[in-house]
């Protein structure tokens, strides 16, 4: 994102509208004027679609590759088109954070009874993150010998044997990102063990998620799993109520 | 898009957020669902009362647009947002007796979630359970910012806009209720609760005794 110098009328009512607070002001021919950093920006568009410029200064000028993944990783009416040049089949409009992950599991049957779903949304909650650090992660991941989920945007930039990012968009840096994958409820207390660990080798945050068929009791099997791991379960959760149709079969 | 599983907060402040998701999914039913997606909008419009947002990605929010706007755009995906069990619970009951056969995903209290799911003969099939937020986590902001920015799962709502909605409250230059509106009208796809928000806003603008 841009802000023209020549309209900008230095007012700052824009800068506390960026999630990652990367407009300031600077001196410019006439005063103050507002800037925004580029190395911070993520491209989301939130500065312009805030709507509160006076000056309509504010604009997004064409993005290259590698610079146009921080708006497919970051606005959420962007499509993930790079991600499908590298192989990604995006699902349903290809918007948003681009994974149906347990959304559709009535219909779907991804998550299966005996496995859980784990999701690292790397950078979130509105801290951002360069790729370079989601690289610290997955390297971790595929020395554990997890796969990703091929029906993400980010698993089509991660090699799937060492876990390298896309050298290119290395230093790229996004409002948050999904590392995404299947394992067995057996594995899950050492791989929740192990994501933990690698959580101090990051500069950012991440938001840590299970998946899981809930048991005909009603009971959630991997509550007690991630309490052993240490980990405390959110009282808010998402849950499919299982109205999708065709319904998946076990 | 895991968007709004994040959603922080004490049980008292979760009682007044519960999101429903509509989602076809491509490979299995999306094909012949846009008509199903225009019914869902109207099955919505009897059920305003409970409802604070509604919106999808690809259109916009309630601060843009009406139900009968978002009901002609293409809708892939829809939110709804509600402000209490029984304005969800009555919706619910709607689409199950209507039997779109659509994937529904609720996002709030599970064991909330999971009675009002008995009390109308549903039983949860899947289920998606944050275990918070790792890492440099001294990087993140006060915990009642997080309670309301975490209610835009895309990052839309900056913590530093919270800050500003407090202070132009403070200085009485906005009433929560207008700061409130103002922090949802950035969350594109309308997941954001600014009913909960101007709850939260009351108190950390000191107008609430607690």
């Amino acid at each position: 994102m841009r802000i023209d110098p020549e309209k900008c009328v230095g007012c700052m009512e824009c800068q506390d509208y960026c999630p990652m607070g990367a407009i300031s002001g600077v001196e410019g021919k006439d005063g103050y004027i507002s800037e925004i950093n580029q190395d911070d920006c993520v491209e989301c568009s939130g500065c312009l679609r805030s709507a509160v410029c006076p000056t309509d200064a504010i604009y997004m000028p064409e993005l290259e590759w590698p610079r146009c993944v921080r708006a497919e990783f970051s606005n959420p009416a962007v499509s993930y088109t790079s991600a499908e040049k590298f192989g990604f089949r995006e699902p349903g409009g290809g918007l948003g954070r681009g994974t149906y992950e347990m959304k559709t599991n009535d219909v779907s049957g991804r998550f299966r009874r005996g496995f859980a779903g784990v999701a690292i949304e790397v950078g979130r909650p509105g801290i951002g993150t360069t790729f370079r650090d989601i690289q610290t992660i997955s390297m971790a991941l595929a020395e554990m010998g997890i796969e990703l989920e091929p029906m993400n945007p980010l698993t089509a930039f991660i090699d799937k044997k060492t876990g390298k990012v896309t050298e290119a968009i290395l230093d790229e840096t996004i409002l948050s990102a999904i590392l995404e994958f299947i394992v067995r409820i057996e594995q899950l207390k050492e791989v929740l063990q192990n994501v933990r660990a690698v959580s101090s080798k990051i500069d950012t945050v991440f938001a840590l998620d299970l998946f899981t068929r809930v048991n005909e009791d009603g009971s959630v099997p991997v509550f007690s799993i991630a309490k052993e791991a240490g980990f405390t379960c959110s009282q808010a959760t998402k849950t499919n109520v299982g109205l999708g149709r065709p319904l998946a079969k076990d | 898009m895991t968007h709004t599983l994040h959603r922080t907060g004490d049980t008292d402040s979760l009682q007044m957020d519960f999101v429903l998701l509509v989602l076809p999914d491509k490979d299995f039913n999306a094909e012949g669902s846009s008509e199903k997606m225009k019914q869902f909008w109207d099955l919505f419009s009897r059920h305003q009362g409970g409802i604070v947002n509604y919106g999808n990605c690809s259109s916009g929010n309630s601060h843009r647009f009406s139900i009968a706007d978002l009901k002609e755009t293409k809708n892939s995906i829809l939110n709804v947002v509600f402000k209490d069990r029984g304005g969800l619970k009555a919706c619910l009951q709607e689409i199950k007796d209507r039997d779109f056969g659509i994937s529904i995903i609720i996002s709030g209290l599970y064991e909330e979630v999971r009675k009002i799911c008995d009390e109308i003969g549903l039983s949860p099939h899947t289920v998606g359970v944050s275990l918070g937020f790792h890492g440099k986590t001294e990087k993140l902001p006060d915990n009642r910012v997080l309670d309301i920015t975490t209610m835009c799962g895309h990052h839309m709502v900056s913590h530093n806009l919270v800050g500003k909605m407090v202070k132009e409250i403070n200085d009485k230059k906005r009433t929560c209720n207008e700061a409130a509106t103002e922090l949802s009208k950035q969350c594109v796809c309308g997941a954001f609760n600014p009913f909960r928000a101007e709850k939260i806003l009351e108190k950390m603008a000191g107008l609430m005794v607690e």
